[in-house]
């Protein structure tokens, strides 16, 4: 019981997700977020796997309230950092899911496909937080004028982060919701949705309407084709690995 | 319910001149060109220019960065740019060690971005210690300080959600904007929707308010609108109540209102022509005005105010905001920084975090250190942009060593200019423009032409006729002239199967005289299989229905039409055409209707009723009854007859019966005295008497210097555009015209010109016109730039034998017109050869898909009131307005004057238009068309609910992003007399307030003395070349 509480700390239920956020609202380095999001829910999954019991069902129960409850305080956020974060603890709750069924190796996909994007975009605050001094969404608003490549990078890691086809995240949701009864698979959804409603706000409040910043210098060519490759490989990988539409 | 009389007197007085600053803004169908500004015009140019700023948020000039630009192309005179700072300075304090000129000079000239910024917190001490790098001197924020502060930034002349929202982050503004739009689309539609909104004759808030009483969808959403609806009948009752209702105090109800109304100025400023435009049908049925559009603001904000303020705690009137103001200064400063998009970057989460919290002691504990980043940060940004000025000027250590009072004057002088600069930077562009033009006007007398030219040609005087003119002139023995496009003749015309009169004539005049189109022979039943089929189609189209039962079995044959439009447009295009009954041959009624011919069509119009009334309310068939009957009951239905008529003793009605039919006769079918006035009025309008049929010519003739030496033809050339799926295209058309095209004024005056009798009383006052001249119609296609001839079945058959050449000239004109044209409209920098270009053309006004079929008059920069010789030699560069005149035909100057009046005017709000929209296309302009949808057939919005938009698009004055069109005010040269020309601009007063308040330069070229005179500073000067010429030297050395 002591591993499974252990690793609700990694794949972040409420009230033990507040490690997770309280660690990425203290780091300022990106890098490091990166790190922390790619390598957090990964120890979860390996205390998970030292467990002999089976996963309790109100576990899961748990696990969808804490994935709901994240879903809904995104609709609020606009730091980028927090908002990624966030998305984590939403997205990787719902691990909780594959993990009543027994797939250690779905796990660990199912947890790198969430947080790899959502680290991604922790990585993408840094050359926000150079120019305009925060990764907040709102402020300055009409990026995609004034800085298209940070935009498009921007607006891509975010559709695969909330699971958008064909990001590895949409063939793992569509995995996930085989896997769960029809309740669950329905509050499993509505989640889903929730994510896309935030996603559309974030970028609202950074991509569109007038630029209220002029002269900030976009990203570096060499930057951008270093993060789409990154992306593009996820992707690639992401569709090998799960059977693209299965 | 009613408020007093006087208080709704009041509030419509208020109401009409809060609505003021607003311009008209007339129908899509016909555009009119019009300064956005016009509002504003009794004021100075700059000065309106920055009211404009406050109440439409729209930039007067372009960016510095863009007039240094000019300045490297060499566009603007780098000489009056500095003698303008030169000017600016003398008006400034001396500070002891700052070489002024230079720096102002390097700020203009090397700095791209503005130096000034809005400082909320820092002062001119914090900047100079952040400049010689020490730090910030110790200050503390007091309570009091930030009310006075926050109170004097929040006027009670501001909308009160505007406030809430700015305060509170909520939307209020914005879904009240669109449930105004969404009430505004539902009233004012003109037959884009299917299902019209009930009781719309009983006028604009009636008809909303009625609605908007049993709207369940604003029940739902938390807005009671009916108890605010419950207090008063009237529109002004509910404004009054509104405003009470809000607090806000009377004394600010006028700027209150402008506010409200300036909010959504395209929808104010349709409903405001709409409400004086008596002649429009759409506003004799459905009555909207001011008033009833502001109550309706009023009452779904004050609707939205109370719905928030009870589900999130907002407040809902103007002393609740001061009240929290004074209770809880800090807070609502952070909330101003947060949602107003003021707040530190750094710092936003926390702000966030603390207003959120509610907690007073984490907003204390948050405002000292947020106030003193703020400061730092402002210090900073300022100081380093300061820093980079005066480095580049060479002038860092002067300024650093300044004392406390001459840095904080530095700083005012510098704030002082950036404000002024645009001006400066105008005055500079237009000058320069000026000084060409005005240097290459060829002065000279003109010399006597050996015969008479094969053909004289009239076109309008817009820019787009200057670049076929001068080919049509170099192709052949061409003499041309400008005048405006309805050549004088302001004309009502009533079309072939139109059932309602179109204005031809600029908006600033009404016309008196109605010119009917009737066809020479005409088969009713004739009607091609395409027309009634594209009828079947849009009605198809417009159905709610078709689409579920239609799509399977016609969709495909829209599929063929999208296909043909978007890959083959010409090709398909033509195919289309063919398909379509050619246009029946067709005359104008020109001639004044003789009283007993008016008589005997009202007598024959009286009689069918009769006949039509006895069948429909008695039975009785015509057989029955007698012309002598009909006769009677005519006579006895207008007064002249009474007694039991024969009628009813026929067919044995009694006298309740009989005086009920009289009745209905009079009433309904409106068989009475009053309206048989009514009836020889309007048929009064129909055609011309001999006397203005003589005085149109001879005044058109004259204005334009044509009073001998007529040719064989005498070409009278309308113009107008074609353009596909475009709703701006009447834009495109002839702004004389009412947004219209030409041709039919052309029509009436060359009809009216090949009468004998028009020509011999024109030869009693002095114009002889040869007998074998004839006057041909024609039309210009600025678009394609084809030239074709009209009513060509009058001409005589003598000149038949010259057509051939006429039309060979014509074509070789408008081809070379093309391939000028051509290389403008494409990015590719290739010439055409004309025949390529003439046809690329064509596509371009068949192609649905192309935003910029032409450019229109985007880069009209001039009009030049004199003779052709002035700038015959001379490319203009379609440019130039150009109104032929020769002063010698008037002596007593009135013909310049009507020139003034109305071709000038309209020219000054054509390029007004252009440059508001060049200078600031968000604001004065319209957006990009990619993204305008129509809206109820008389304007177009941005997406599917926003503002009317008003101005023109941004394919229209922009090419890749930057201005396309030059904007700059209109130079106006008048080539006459100096004291001739000053006696006509002083006789026209609105023309000398145009003048004297810059919105226009005016220039006068003396063709007797040689010397150009210009009105600059209040005063006319005489304008010397060679001096400037010196200056201008002086400065490069």
């Amino acid at each position: 019981m002591a591993l499974t509480l252990a690793a609700a700390i990694f794949l972040p239920l409420f009230p033990f997700s507040i490690v997770l956020n309280g660690m990425l609202m203290r780091l300022s380095n990106p890098y490091a977020r990166f790190l922390l999001l790619l390598l957090w829910p990964q120890i979860g999954i390996v205390a998970l796997s030292f467990t002999n019991q089976a996963i309790p069902g109100y576990m899961v129960i748990w696990a969808l309230i804490s994935s709901a409850h994240y879903a809904l305080r995104l609709l609020t956020i606009r730091d980028l950092g927090l908002w990624a974060g966030f998305l984590a603890s939403s997205s990787l709750a719902l691990t909780w899911g594959l993990a009543a069924h027994h797939a250690p190796i779905e796990m660990h996909f199912f947890a790198l496909w969430f947080s790899l994007p959502a680290a991604l975009l922790t990585l993408l605050t840094g050359p926000l937080v150079k120019r305009f001094g925060a990764a907040y969404a709102g402020l300055y608003g009409g990026l995609a004028s004034s800085m298209p490549r940070l935009s498009i990078l921007l607006v891509v890691t975010v559709f695969a982060a909330i699971a958008t086809p064909p990001s590895p995240g949409f063939f793992a949701m569509l995995n996930l919701l085989q896997r769960q009864s029809w309740p669950a698979a329905a509050a499993v959804s509505i989640i889903w949705l929730f994510w896309s409603w935030a996603a559309t706000k974030l970028l609202q409040g950074f991509v569109f309407g007038a630029d209220r910043r002029h002269g900030m210098p976009d990203l570096g060519r060499k930057s951008t084709l270093l993060y789409m490759s990154v992306l593009c490989a996820f992707v690639v990988t992401g569709i090998y690995i799960t059977g693209g539409a299965l | 319910m009613k408020c007093a009389l006087g208080t709704r007197l009041r509030i419509r007085a208020m109401a009409h001149v809060a609505g003021e600053p607003i311009p008209n803004f007339w129908p899509m169908r016909t555009f009119i060109h019009h300064n956005p500004l016009y509002g504003l015009e009794h004021m100075p140019f700059q000065k309106a220019v920055e009211e404009g700023e406050r109440l439409f948020h729209g930039s007067g000039h372009l960016p510095r960065a863009t007039y240094q630009r000019y300045l490297a192309q060499k566009k603007i005179d780098l000489g009056t740019l500095s003698s303008q700072i030169e000017r600016f300075i003398a008006n400034q304090p001396h500070i002891p060690g700052v070489d002024l000129p230079r720096l102002l000079n390097t700020l203009a000239t090397k700095i791209s971005e503005p130096l000034s910024i809005h400082l909320s917190v820092a002062d001119a001490k914090d900047i100079h210690a952040e400049l010689k790098g020490k730090a910030l001197p110790q200050t503390e924020v007091m309570n009091d300080w930030l009310k006075e502060k926050l109170k004097s930034e929040i006027p009670p002349t501001r909308p009160v959600y505007a406030i809430v929202d700015e305060l509170f982050g909520t939307e209020i503004g914005m879904s009240l904007d669109e449930l105004v739009i969404k009430s505004c689309l539902d009233f004012f539609d003109e037959g884009q929707s299917v299902w019209q909104m009930p009781g719309r004759e009983q006028g604009l808030f009636r008809a909303w308010s009625a609605l908007a009483q049993q709207n369940l969808r604003l029940f739902i959403r938390g807005l009671h609108v009916k108890n605010i609806l419950g207090a008063d009948d009237t529109p002004e009752g509910i404004i009054s109540h509104v405003m009470t209702e809000l607090g806000v105090p009377e004394d600010a109800w006028l700027d209150y209102f402008t506010c409200e109304l300036t909010r959504l100025h395209g929808w104010a400023g349709f409903i405001r022509w709409r409400s004086g435009a008596k002649h429009y049908h759409w506003s004799r049925n459905f009555p909207a005005g001011m008033v009833d559009y502001l109550a309706i603001r009023l009452v779904l904000g004050l609707a939205l105010l109370r719905e928030h303020a009870q589900s999130k705690g907002t407040p809902a009137s103007l002393p609740d905001l001061m009240r929290l103001i004074d209770e809880r200064p800090a807070e609502i400063y952070l909330r101003r920084e947060f949602h107003g998009g003021h707040v530190l970057p750094v710092l936003a989460r926390e702000v966030e975090e603390a207003i959120c919290s509610d907690s007073e002691s984490r907003i204390s504990r948050l405002m000292p250190t947020y106030l003193a980043r703020k400061r730092a940060q402002e210090a900073r940004h300022y100081a380093a942009r300061l820093h980079s000025l005066a480095d580049m000027a060479g002038m860092l250590k002067h300024i650093e060593q300044l004392g406390t009072l001459e840095f904080n004057q530095l700083l005012e002088i510098l704030m002082r200019f950036e404000k002024d600069e645009g001006q400066m930077w105008l005055n500079a562009q237009e000058t320069h423009f000026m000084s060409r033009l005005l240097a290459d006007l060829d002065l000279a007398s003109q010399k006597p032409r050996e015969k008479r030219p094969f053909a004289q040609v009239m076109f309008c005087i817009d820019v787009r006729s200057e670049r076929i003119r001068r080919h049509l002139e170099k192709v052949g023995d061409y003499q041309t002239y400008g005048i405006a496009g309805f050549f004088g003749i302001p004309v009502g015309f009533i079309g072939l199967d139109k059932g309602s009169e179109t204005q031809l004539c600029p908006v600033v005049v009404s016309p008196k005289n109605l010119v009917l189109e009737l066809a020479i022979a005409r088969n009713p039943e004739e009607q091609a299989l395409a027309s009634v089929l594209e009828q079947v189609f849009h009605e198809l189209k417009a159905s709610i229905v078709s689409p579920f039962i239609t799509v399977e079995a016609i969709g495909m044959l829209f599929g063929l039409d999208m296909f043909g439009k978007s890959f083959a447009p010409l090709a398909y295009n033509r195919w289309r055409q063919r398909l379509h009954p050619e246009r029946l041959d067709s005359r104008l009624l020109l001639d004044k209707l003789s009283r007993e011919e008016a008589d005997s069509i009202i007598r024959s119009l009286q009689r069918a009723m009769i006949v039509k009334a006895i069948g429909r309310d008695l039975g009785i068939e015509r057989e029955a009854i007698t012309d002598e009957m009909i006769r009677e009951l005519r006579e006895t239905a207008l007064g002249n007859h009474s007694g039991p008529t024969v009628f009813a003793h026929q067919f044995k009605l009694n006298a309740q019966t009989e005086h009920n039919f009289l009745d209905r006769l009079q009433r309904v079918y409106r068989i009475n005295s009053g309206y048989t006035q009514i009836q020889l009025e309007r048929l009064g309008r129909i055609g011309f008497t001999l006397d203005e049929q003589v005085h149109f010519v001879s005044q058109a003739l004259r204005s334009i210097g044509l009073t001998k030496d007529f040719s064989r033809f005498v070409l009278l050339t309308g113009h107008g555009s074609t353009s596909e799926n475009n709703p701006y295209e009447s834009a495109l058309d002839c702004g004389a015209c009412g947004g219209n095209h030409g041709i039919v004024n052309a029509r009436v005056l060359a009809q009216i010109a090949n009468k004998p009798t028009v020509r011999e009383r024109l030869r009693e006052q002095g114009i002889e016109i040869a007998n074998d001249t004839w006057f041909i119609p024609a039309f210009h296609n600025t678009t394609t730039d084809e030239l074709k001839l009209y009513d060509l079945s009058l001409l005589p058959p003598s000149h038949l034998v010259y057509l051939e050449r006429l039309n060979n000239g014509l074509r070789a004109a408008s081809r070379l017109c093309a391939a000028e044209r051509m290389p403008t409209l494409n990015d590719s920098s290739h010439a055409e050869n004309p025949a390529e270009a003439y046809r690329h053309a064509q596509r371009n006004s068949m192609d649905w898909s192309q935003v910029r079929p032409e450019w229109g008059l985007s880069r009209n920069a001039s009009f030049l009131i004199g003779r052709r010789h002035l700038t015959e030699q001379l490319n203009l560069d379609g440019r130039v307005f150009l109104h032929s005149y020769d002063y010698r035909c008037d002596p007593k100057a009135r013909l310049l004057e009507n020139i003034l009046t109305g071709p000038l005017v309209v020219g000054q709000w054509i390029s007004m238009e252009h440059y508001f929209s060049a200078v600031d296309n968000i604001h004065y302009g319209s957006g990009s068309k990619v993204y305008h949808n129509v809206a109820g057939l008389f304007g177009v919005m941005t997406g599917n609910l926003s503002d009317l938009r008003t101005g023109l698009p941004a394919q229209t004055v922009l090419k890749n992003g930057e201005p396309y069109h030059e904007p700059m005010r209109l130079l106006t040269v008048i080539e006459a007399p100096f004291e001739h020309a000053k006696q006509a601009i002083e006789g026209v007063v609105k023309v000398r307030n145009l003048v004297h308040n810059g919105w226009v330069r005016m220039a006068i070229a003396d063709p007797e003395t040689g010397a150009f005179y210009i009105f600059e500073e209040g005063a006319w000067q005489l304008w010397d070349a060679h001096k400037k010429d010196l200056r201008e030297k002086e400065i490069a050395a």
